[in-house]
């Protein structure tokens, strides 16, 4: 019952809650940043994270430093972060930790598929997998040649097997079908785990609803903003939106036409949340947009930490270690590239 | 001191050869300025071109802006150099040189080739000045154009992101321009 968490929850969660509330000690600041961003080089970047749980990962790694090294060392911090909470979490915990790997684990099928029909090697291709999204028979992803046998072939033992059914067909695997199959896995496994919260219930229910819901919205704009100009059509844009958050079902219906940025806007503005948001963008201009959501998500995912004894927390840390990823590897990017003037485009300041 | 009487001078003193040297240096000057400001032009596009493929990277992830889904499938290039000689001239020993962009789409003309030769149909406007009327009646034939190119370009544009997914970034689109410009 909700407001009873508190009596029992620390029962099996109290200590994983602690795991996790010491993690998010350790997030970057401000003034980390600040410091990260006066760089000169990758290694000195290297320098600054030396100073930070990064350090451990970062030090055997030899000059020269490559971005994507960086990248891949700090995701391995938060892989291990999550395996040991992983193993050390009993049910429902568990079932709702694996959740969150589930977006990872589509990107990975995706990504096999991709590069498959581009004639790549499969072992090049499993080395750019998210190692959060790795399962057994992933490899054996390449030998399928159409939905129906890469459901038969591998998915059908794997989490993603309940999300299948609105996608098999018979079809080759091209790329927009493997676009509409990536969307309409993504959309299954969204409204799965909304259910799954809804039916834990308490202050994870409410925490992670919320917290669902404006990923649900979010996927809805982006997918409204990439297709247009593109062939798909209205009908198969509608049918990509989760059905559930803030916009279902009438801003789905609004956006499904939309044929441009500023018709998105007209349509967004409507939503008292979403009005902040765009309301930071100038007309016509879409390039801050991604930031104005990584910030809002930011926010609502640090406020999720100011409750107790919920999974919220769980969701919410790995949210905010992915989008310290992302800042990490743009500020290297910048550093690399010599841009250190663009570096506060795409920043996101956690604390 | 030998001074040469058969070589006739000009008024300042220099030969016809020496005047011609004097050409040639400045043609050579003139020519490596306007290499030296294309080449900072293309330096400053490409710096733009990878810093928006970085930002589409950010915005769309590593898993979708990834050098493992470039295609290794054979394919036609997506730009060509044709090089013609003057007509009517075997030995002009002047080449002539056309950038063919998205030759390899189905259209066998050059989308880029026909969109210049149809330019210099209807838009000689150095040679020929015309009245207003005239004018406006040759700006709408070349948007026509313009339009009718675009079109095909557009499709092979997205043909190409495709390789990253039929729903990209307007980010990654942006840096595929920087890069086509």
């Amino acid at each position: 019952m909700y407001g009873f968490e508190a009596m029992t929850f620390n029962i099996h969660g109290g200590y994983l809650e602690a795991i996790v509330r010491g993690h998010r000690a350790g997030l970057l600041t401000a003034a980390d940043y600040n410091n990260l961003c006066q760089c000169e080089t990758l290694d000195d970047i290297k320098m600054h994270l030396s100073a930070t749980e990064y350090g451990p990962y970062l030090q055997n790694e030899p000059s020269p430093l490559h971005t994507t090294t960086i990248v891949e060392k700090c995701t391995l911090k938060l892989v291990d972060e999550y395996k040991h909470m992983l193993c050390q979490a009993t049910e429902p915990l568990s079932t709702f930790l694996e959740y969150i790997t589930y977006g990872h684990m589509i990107d990975n099928v995706v990504l096999i598929v991709t590069g498959t029909l581009h004639e790549r090697d499969v072992q090049e291709l499993l080395e750019k997998c998210h190692p959060l999204g790795m399962f057994d028979s992933i490899a054996t992803l390449a030998v399928a040649q159409n939905m129906r046998e890469l459901y038969r072939l591998v998915l059908v033992d794997t989490p993603l097997a309940p999300y299948f059914s609105e996608c098999i067909t018979s079809e080759d695997l091209d790329d927009m079908n493997i676009e509409i199959m990536r969307n309409t896995l993504y959309k299954a496994y969204l409204e799965d785990f909304y259910k799954f919260c809804q039916k834990l219930g308490g202050a994870t229910a409410e925490i992670m609803s919320d917290l669902l819901a404006f990923e649900a919205d979010r996927r809805a704009v982006n997918i409204t903003i990439n297709s247009i100009g593109t062939e798909l059509t209205r009908d198969d844009r509608r049918k990509l939106y989760s059905n559930f958050g803030l916009l279902y079902p009438y801003g789905h219906e609004e956006l499904a036409v939309c044929e441009d940025i500023d018709q998105v806007r007209a349509v967004m503005e409507k939503y008292p949340p979403y009005q902040s948001i765009f309301s930071k963008l100038s007309y016509g201009e879409s390039q801050m947009l991604d930031k104005a959501f990584y910030e809002e998500e930011v926010k609502r995912l640090c406020l999720a930490f100011e409750q107790q004894f919920h999974y919220g927390v769980f969701f919410a840390y790995m949210r905010l270690r992915e989008q310290e990823i992302r800042n990490l590897m743009w500020i290297s990017e910048c550093v690399a590239q010599n841009q250190k003037s663009r570096v506060h485009d795409s920043v996101v300041f956690i604390f | 001191m030998v001074v040469d009487h058969e070589t006739p001078r000009l008024e300042n003193g220099q030969t016809d050869k020496e005047v011609e040297e004097n050409a040639n240096v400045l043609q050579f000057m003139d020519s490596m300025d306007a290499y030296l400001t294309l080449i900072h032009s293309l330096s400053s596009t490409l710096r733009r071109g990878w810093l928006e493929l970085a930002s589409a990277r950010h915005s769309m992830g590593a898993s979708r802006v990834n050098t493992v889904l470039l295609d290794h499938t054979s394919h036609p290039a997506a730009t060509s150099l044709l090089v013609t000689q003057d007509e009517g001239k075997v030995d002009s020993g002047k080449p002539h040189f056309t950038l063919c962009k998205w030759a390899s789409s189905s259209n066998e003309n050059s989308l880029l080739g026909e969109k210049q030769s149809s330019q210099d149909k209807l838009h000689p406007q150095l040679r020929h000045r015309g009245s207003t009327e005239l004018y406006e009646e040759k700006t709408s034939s070349e948007n026509k154009a313009s339009r009718e190119v675009d079109d095909p370009v557009q499709k092979e544009r997205s043909k190409s992101l495709s390789m990253f997914g039929t729903l990209v970034s307007p980010k990654l689109r942006a840096a595929q321009l920087s890069f086509e410009h």
